[in-house]
Parts: structure tokens; sequence; C-alpha cells
């Protein structure tokens, strides 16, 4: 319980204090997320024999806030702290000479806060706070250099598109609370049948979203205006972790149906976004799509019905992914860039993080005994012993090629090149980097205990599934290696380079049509009027408007006569201050009388064209009023 | 002896009553400070005589008015919700001439809108749509310039129009029923043209109290040609005080008459229609105005529900509650801003506790999780899904997807560089309380929702 607390409240206070006190931000995060780490730990520990831990907080009536700490989460909720440590720790380096230390560590940590109670939440009213408020803290974090060309339309592109999908959390969750009667995870996950069905579902769109799956891929490419820490924090445990850590948690519930779809979204993700990577022009950019592609593989693995290897990914991922991105961001510092060109030959000026970068690169690809490569050849196993096999194992094994392909790509275009010598030292970069490698490394080697822990057991791998994943890792690295995307792409490599138009349609399918009809709207007066009104109504606009005038002068008679009856009673009973009275009491009357002779003059000519189409309004609702006995 | 019970019933609004005169009178003396101490004393009298109230479930005066869970509530939103709205008048237009007059006015059209929120008889619908409306034009025109008299025109032709087609339609119920009580609707059944008649007078006449789409046309002219405070004032008190009526009246009509499925049309329509307009302003009262001309129809997803779902009473309380904190807070940070999209150019930089308030209204106000909004808005659309109407949740969630898009165009400026030569300065300490004020019920209310009503 306590450690629970400690695990949230850590991030979340040492957040405030750094946006309150506006300085020493970096010594503020450190002992924040120190803490936050030494609470998962604890937690960790107390629930490792398979206990679990839970807080019950009043809310709404009969729908309490809940945290748990159960084996899963807790495990989730260390990786989300090691990761944002050691991140933080980097950023402590990286943002040196930024003026707005204060806000950056200040929103990363309530990030780091945010993530850990939907990591930890055991009721779906929080898991949706929470998905909210990671949504919102990534969009300040990715729009964090505001003030440069194109990074707000990111930002508000990452959070345009993650919150198209959230419509899928919020009917999922609706559905569930419907069914179960509570709000309780845990206890909505025995519904079965249909609803489970039409809930996977919606939860896989929620998921879709937030992990950029096919085809909502696009924003998180686009991301990457955000500074690098922050891609690193939001790439490995945090903001696109969500939708597969989403899909994990609710794997009990799902039916054939829906993991079919899941593995098939997963599958193809892994491939689309894999080609994009091999044909992007920027590290940075590569680094997004295989992101998108690794989350892909997991899907596959949710789909093929074995979540544990899915979860395995995910950790080893996010210590991969976010050295990689660490590497990245320290070449970026060297070069002023990430595009591939320029950084032609950085990694041989550096050598030291050029070979951290490769060994998480080769993890990546899934060379033993590195983290990967336990977890890919789970997700190869699984994949192979699912009935869905004949979808998901080309898809995966495509997807492993690929991975080793953009890998190797990445690594020769860092290692041959022109060197030059490095501007200055990095050291907090380098042990933020330096221990996440090692983590890369080596955390394999957990793996059996923690599946043991989840109680969860996976089959012995046999020979078959580790020589299939070894050789097209190495067949990727090697095919990355010695071949230029131009030639190995073909003609896929222009559409692959756009991030592929068909499927980055969202733009097309949603924005564009939104904003026109937006602007349509705000025309609709004019429209109507010449369009409609013109046609027939004219005439009866024209003698409503007369008979408006009419009840105007009604009206301001029956307002003037009670106005006189009123001042007449003022005149009796206070005669000497006449004037006040008439000001005061009866200024509303005074008012409107003057408003009406100045209204005479000012002869506005549109109320009676809105009346018409207040009068078609009334028209329609009797219609419907009318219509409605059929329905019944 | 019937009669002292009623009276003591009554204490909250005869208490107001008796303010509003009272600030009439000093009034005469020109006694401004004298006014606003008058109107809030009695606003906070009424709101503490109300508090042990709420479990009462009575009718007083032959039934016409109703002592229960809605008015009662209704009080505790909207008269709290009234101090705050004459405070921010007094920050607004301190000094100026007839300041004590719009004062009394704000209290009287409350007072109108206590009358509605406890109708229980036709003809104090009437009279509450009628004492409302009066004030509210004479509000608007107060700046006397040309904006606010065409504004107020507007207003004033819209509520007779509708006003007279209320009355008229109401008729039809007198008719059919032989009597103005509410309470004897149920005989309407099987009456299926004078049930129509009838409620197409509510609907038109509460709809333009509520700015329900095709009956919102005056507002965005009302708001913009307005003073801001009396804009936030209309924005939410004769708003909320519309739907606390339509649950006063419709709760007591039989489910079958196709209302519902009306009434979630017009839902439907007024939210999409109000943040698609509010996505192309430039004005920013005109922007809220439209914002909360959308919010009027998450509001009538709950009035669909009544009768079918335990969600929809409290959700329309919940949400009234949190819209007045919400809406204030967001007006009272345009008082402070100014009126126009690029007057918030940098707002948030040299402003950061304002911009991070202004954040949180409109984050509320889009119905983010665990802010206020989203506890009535999970409120209303539950009601709307319990009560069978999936699609117009789905398309309530959709609108909210929207309104992220609509109050981004408010975010994205405020934390960009001030251009040179912008606006710096503080601002006035009322308004600033009123922010704070609003600001800690927005943040916080939404984790004691288990104050309120629930279901």
């Amino acid at each position: 319980m306590i450690w629970l607390a400690l695990t949230l409240l850590a991030p979340f206070g040492a957040g405030l204090a750094a946006l309150a006190l506006r300085r020493v931000p970096e010594a503020i995060a450190l002992t924040g997320a120190a803490l936050g780490l030494a609470g998962a730990i604890a937690l960790f520990a107390g629930v490792a024999g398979g206990a679990e831990v839970t807080a019950t907080l009043p809310f709404l009536p009969d729908l309490p806030i809940r945290l748990v700490g159960s084996p899963l989460t807790a495990t989730l909720a260390l990786v989300v702290a090691a990761v944002a440590a050691m991140v933080l720790t980097y950023a402590a380096g990286y943002m040196a000479r930024d003026p707005e230390r204060p806000r950056f560590f200040g929103t990363m940590l309530m990030f780091v806060a945010a993530m850990q109670l939907l990591v930890l939440s055991g009721d779906w009213i929080t898991l949706l706070a929470a998905w909210e408020m990671i949504g919102f803290a990534s969009y300040l974090l990715i729009g964090f250099w505001h003030g440069r060309e194109g990074v707000p339309g990111a930002a508000t592109r990452a959070f345009l598109y993650t919150r198209t999908a959230d419509l899928g959390l919020y009917l999922a969750a609706f559905l569930l609370i419907g069914i179960a009667g509570t709000s309780e995870i845990s206890a909505t996950l025995s519904t079965t049948g249909t609803p489970a069905l039409i809930a996977g579902l919606l939860l896989l769109f929620a998921a879709m979203g937030k992990s950029a799956q096919v085809p909502m891929q696009d924003w998180l490419m686009r991301a990457m205006a955000g500074p690098t820490p922050v891609s690193a924090l939001l790439h490995s445990a945090t903001l696109v972790a969500a939708g597969a850590i989403l899909l994990i948690r609710t794997a009990p519930m799902l039916p054939g149906g829906a993991l079919l779809a899941i593995g098939i979204v997963g599958g193809a993700t892994a491939v689309v976004t894999g080609l994009m990577a091999l044909a992007a022009t920027d590290l940075k950019r590569l680094l997004a799509a295989s992101t998108a592609s690794q989350y892909g593989l997991m899907l596959i693995a949710v789909g093929a019905g074995v979540p544990i290897a899915a979860l395995l990914h995910l950790i080893a991922h996010a210590a991969i992914k976010s050295a990689l991105f660490l590497g990245a961001g320290v070449f970026q510092h060297d070069r002023e860039s990430t595009d591939l060109d320029t950084l032609a030959g950085a990694g041989r000026a550096r050598p030291g993080i050029f070979a951290g970068f490769a060994l998480a690169a080769l993890a990546l690809a899934g060379l033993p005994p590195l983290a990967a490569f336990y977890s890919k050849d789970a997700i190869l196993a699984a994949a192979l012993n699912s009935i869905s096999a004949a979808w998901l194992l080309p898809l995966a094994l495509a997807g492993s090629v690929l991975t080793g392909a953009y890998m190797g790509r990445a690594l020769k275009v860092l290692w041959t090149g022109a060197a030059e010598t490095p501007r200055d030292p990095v050291p907090l970069m380098a042990v933020g980097m330096g221990v996440l490698v090692a983590l890369a490394a080596t955390l394999g080697l957990v793996f059996k205990p923690l599946e043991a822990m989840l109680g969860a057991h996976l089959a012995e791998p046999g020979w078959v599934v580790p020589v299939m994943g070894l050789s097209v890792g190495l067949a990727g690295l090697a095919l990355g290696w010695l071949l230029a995307p131009a030639r190995l792409l073909g003609p896929l490599l222009a559409p692959a380079r756009n991030g592929f138009p068909l499927a980055g349609g969202m733009d097309a399918l949603v924005v564009r049509p939104a904003l026109a009809l937006a602007r349509r709207c705000d025309r609709l007066d004019m429209w109507i009027i010449r369009r409609v009104v013109l046609g027939g109504i004219v005439a009866g606009a024209q003698s409503l408007s007369r008979r408006i005038e009419r009840a105007e002068a009604g009206l301001l008679a029956l307002v003037n006569a009670v106005g006189q009856l009123n001042l007449s009673l003022g005149q009796i009973s206070l005669r000497t201050d006449r004037d006040t009275i008439d000001r005061a009491i009866f200024g509303l009357v005074d008012r409107t009388i003057a408003l009406g002779s100045r209204a005479r003059r000012l002869q506005s000519g549109f109320i009676h064209r809105e009346m018409a189409l207040t009068v078609a309004g009334i028209a329609l609702v009797t219609g419907v009023l009318l219509a409605a006995p059929l329905y019944f | 002896m019937e009669m002292g019970r009623d009276l003591a019933l009554l204490a909250p609004e005869l208490t107001l009553a008796a303010a509003a005169m009272l600030m009439i009178v000093a009034e005469m003396f020109r006694a401004a400070r004298l006014v606003l101490a008058i109107g809030l004393a009695g606003l906070t009298a009424a709101t503490v005589m109300t508090l042990p109230m709420p479990s009462v479930d009575a009718t007083v005066f032959g039934g016409t008015y109703r002592i229960d869970l809605i008015s009662g509530w209704a009080k505790l939103i909207l008269l709290p919700g009234t101090a705050l709205s004459l405070l921010l008048v007094r920050a607004e237009i301190a000094g100026r001439p007839r300041e004590g007059s719009v004062q009394s006015l704000v209290v009287l059209v409350t007072l109108g809108a206590l009358m509605l929120s406890g109708a229980g008889d036709m003809m104090v619908v009437v009279i509450g749509v009628v004492l409302t409306g009066l004030g509210s034009f004479a509000l608007v025109a107060w700046p006397r310039d040309d904006a606010a008299t065409e504004a107020a025109m507007k207003y004033l032709v819209f509520g007779a129009v509708t006003g007279s087609v209320m009355i008229y339609g109401l008729t039809f119920w007198f008719g059919g029923t032989g009597s103005t009580l509410f309470s004897g609707l149920g005989q309407l059944q099987g009456q299926t043209l004078v049930t129509i008649a009838g409620l197409i007078a509510i609907i038109v006449g509460l709809g333009y109290k509520g700015s329900l789409v095709p009956f919102h046309f005056w507002a965005p002219d009302a708001y913009q040609g307005a003073p801001v405070s009396i804009a936030a004032y209309l924005s939410v008190i004769t708003k909320a005080a519309a739907f606390f009526a339509f649950a006063q009246v419709l709760r007591d009509l039989p489910r079958d008459g196709g209302w519902p499925l009306a009434l979630a049309v017009i839902a439907a329509a007024t939210m999409t229609y109000g943040y698609l307009a509010a996505l192309v302003q430039t004005n920013l009262v005109r922007l809220i105005a439209y914002s909360s001309v959308a919010q009027s129809g998450y509001f009538l997803m709950g009035i669909v529900a009544l009768g079918a779902s335990g969600f929809a009473v409290p959700g329309i309380l919940v949400f009234a509650a949190a819209y007045v904190a919400m809406n204030l807070g967001a007006f009272a940070v345009v008082l402070l801003a100014g009126r126009d999209l690029d007057d918030l150019e940098g707002f948030g930089r040299t402003h950061p506790w304002l911009g991070a308030a202004m954040v949180v209204f409109l984050l509320s106000l889009t119905g983010i999780p665990p802010l206020f909004g989203f506890v009535g808005k999970f409120y209303l659309l539950s009601a709307a899904v319990e009560a069978g109407f999936l699609w117009l949740a789905i398309i309530g969630i959709l609108n909210s997807v929207l309104a992220l898009g609509v109050y981004l165009r408010l975010v994205v400026p405020m934390y960009r560089e001030l251009r040179p030569g912008g606006t710096q300065g503080r601002g006035n300490p009322l308004t600033l309380a009123v922010v704070l004020v609003v600001l800690v019920a927005t943040l916080f209310m939404g984790l004691a929702a288990g104050l309120l009503p629930g279901p």
C-alpha cells in the first residue's frame, strides 16, 4: 500500500515541486525518479510471491477508485520507473543548456506519474483518467519546443489521432461497466459472448491509436519533433506502450474473433512500418517506425493467445528502444541533425556510444543472448502454435527480417563515413544510456523467473524456433548492411518513405472533412438563405418578419402599459423621488423602450432569416414527433 | 396553517426577492457597494436556508411550485453561481453608471431562474421565462452601444416569438387535462396531437432559453454584445434553469409520445452544430458562446433519458454544477485576457496561473477525467445508454473529440511566444478570486462527486 503510493506520488510530487520551485529541476527530478523506482522495486518485491495489494478510495457512488499491485502491474510499474529514471538522468545532460528546464522536468515527471497511474489502475474510470492524462502530457512534451516550425502542428496531430482512438476505450469501458455492473477491471474480464467481442474490438481500436498501429501510425513519425528524451520515454515504456498494456491486461477476456483481428492488425503493422523504417531518411523517424513495428509484433503475440510473450517483448523493447533513442540523441547532439546523410560516420567519432547503440540494435534484431532474442522467440513460437498460424507466422517472420534490416542499415550509416572529433564529453548522457544498454543485454536472464512469478509457462523453445528467429535476424542484418534501401525496396521505396499515404490517410478521412464541414456550418445561414430560402420561403419569411414587427409593437405597447402602471404606483408611494425611481426600478422598462426606437434605426435585417430557420426547426421537431408512433 | 408551511418552504425564494427589492432601494441612493453587499448577503442567506432542504419533497401553493430534489439542488447551484457572477459584474463595470441596476437585475433574473427550476405548473414556467427574459434583455443592452442594442433587440424578438408560441401551445395541454398542473400530464395518454402541441410549446420556449439548435441564434450575438460578466451569467444561470424546467415538465409526461427521440435529435444537432461553429470563430466570446450551445446538447441527453434511467436527474444536476463552475471560469479568464482570440496570444506565459486555470476549465468542458465536467458527462452518457440511446452517446463522445479541437485553439496560442506590445499586467482581485473559487470546484468536486446526488 505504502509502496503503491510512493511509486505514484514520488514522481507526481517531484513534478509539482519542479514546476513550483523553478530551480534545481534536475536534482528534484532525479530524486523523484529514484524514490519512484525504489517504490516500484519494493512493490515488485512485495507481490513477487503472488500476493496482491489493492487500495480503494471513495469516488463516485459505487464506483470507487481502485489501485492494484499485482505481479503483472508491479512488473510494468517497475519497467516504467526504471526507464524513466535512466531517461531523466540522460535528460539532465541533454537539456543542460535549455532555459525552460523546470517546465521540461516538471512535465516529464507528471507524465511518468500518469503512466504509473495507468499501469496500476484497478478500475476503468481511473484507467480512463490516466489514459487522458498521458495523452495530454505527451501533447505538452511533443510540443515542448513550440516556438519551432512544425512543432505545434505535430503535437496537435499526435493528440487528435490518439484522442480519436480514445473513443474506443470510452465505449468499451461503458460497455463493460454496464454489463458487469462494476468498474473493477478484473471483475469485468469475465464478460463473455458478443459483448466481449465488441468490447475487444473497441479496445483494439483504442490500442491502435496509442500504439500507432496501421492505419493510425502517422502521428508517431511526426511526434519526433519533441526533445529526444521525450521520444525515448514515449516510445519505450509509456505512451505507445499503453495500447499494448491495455490489450495484455484485458487478454483473458478477448474471444477468438477479437484475437484474430488483433493479430492481423499487429502483423500488418509489423510489416508496413518495418518497410517505412527501412525507407526512412532520418534516424529518429527510423526508430519511430521501428517502435510501431515492434508493437505490431507484440500484438501478434496477444492475437496468438500468448500475452506473456507480448509482455516479455514489451519489457525487452522498453530497455532497447530507450537506449537506441538516447544514442541517437548523442549523435544529434554532435551533428545538430538526425538526418541519416548528415549522421554518416557519427558512430565512428564516438566509439563508446556507438558500441552501446550497436549492442541495443543487435538485441532488437534478436541475436542471442541479448534480451529480445528470448522475447522474439516467444512471439514466433506463439505465432507458430496459434490456430491462425497461417496468418500470423509469415507476418511475424517478415517483421523480424525487417527489424534486422533497418537496424543493419542504421548501423552501417553510423559507422561508414567521415569521423570527426566529438565536441565535448557527455557523462550524464552516457550513464543513462549505459544502464539501459546493460539492461537490454541482460534482461533475458530474468525472463524465466518472471514467467514463474506471473504464473505463466511458455512452451520449451526446442530448436526450430530459435534457429528460425536467429536466421531471420541475421539475414535481415546482412540485407540491411549490404544492400541500399532503394535496391531492397524497389518500387515500394517512395510510398514507404511517404508513410504509405493510403494507409496514413487519416487526414483525408477525418481531419479535412471535419474542417470542411465546420466551415460549411459557419456559412450555413448564408447558404440556406441563398439556396433554400430564395426558393419559396422568402415570401413566408417576409410575412413572418411583418408579423414579428407587429408582435414587437404589441409587446412594446404592453411593456409600456405595464411601465406606466408601475410608474403611477411609484408616483403614489414616492412622489418626491420620481426621477430616481424611474431610473432605478423601471430602468428595465426604460431600456426596453429606448431599445425599440434604436433598433428601428438599426435595421439589422437578419432576424427574420434566423426566425425562418427557427420555424424550420419547429417543423422538423413536429415531423419527428408525428412520425414517432411509427417507431414504437 | 397550510399557508405557514408553504411560506416556510419558500424561505430561500422570499429572502432572495426581499434582497432584490432592497438592492433596488439602495440603488436609488446610488450606493453601488451597498447594492452588492445586500445581493451577496441575500444569496448567501438563501443558500444557507436551502442547505437542510435537499431531502424535502413537497409542493406549495396547490402543487404549482415544487420543493424537491431538482429545485433544491438548483438553488444550491444557481445561488452561489449568481454570487460569483455579481463579483464579476462588479469587477467589470465598477464605478460606471447604473452599476447597481445591473446587480439588482441579475438577482431578479436569478429569482426567475428559481421559478423555472421549481415549476410544477404551466403558468409558473411562463412566469419564469418572462421574468428571466425581461431582465436579460436589459442586461444585454446595458452598454448602450449599437452592438449591444442590436443584440438585445434580437434577443427580445426571439424571446417574444418563442414565448408566444410557448403560451399558445401550452393552452392545448390545459385543454387536454383541464388543469395547468404538470402532475396531471399523465392524463394525456392517448391524446397524441394535444401532447405534441404542448411538447412543441415547451421545446420552443425552453429550447430558446437553453439555446438549443435551432433556437440558439440569439446567443452568440447577445453574449458578444453584452458585457463579458453578463454573458458569463446568462450562459450559465438562465441556461441551467431552462434544463431544470425541462426536467420538471417532462418527468410527468408518458415516455411513449416519441418526445425522447425528438429531443435526442435536437441534442445531437445542438452539440454537433455548436462545436462545428465554434471551430471557425475568431472572436473569443463568440467561440465560448457556440461552445456553450454545444454544452446544451449534453444537458439535453439527461432530459432524453428522464424516467428511463436513474442517471438522468443526477446527471443534469451534477453537470449543471460543473458547467456553472467551468463556464464561469472560462468567461472570467476572458474578462481578464480580452475578447479576441489574438488577445490570448502568450497569455499563458505572462499569467502562468491563470493560463493553467484556463486549461483546466477547457479540459473540464471537454470532459477529461478526473475533472468535474467529466463526472457530469459520465452520468449523462450513462443515462443516454441506459435509456437505449447508444447512438446519442456515441455522438456525444465523438463530439468531445471535436470539442478538444475547439479548445486546443485556445490553449495553443496561450503558450506561444508573446508578441511585442502584448498585454501584461495584473487582473482585478475580484475576478481572480472568482477564478480561484471555480478552479477549486472544477479540480476537486470531480473527486468529491460522492457528495452530490447519485443514481
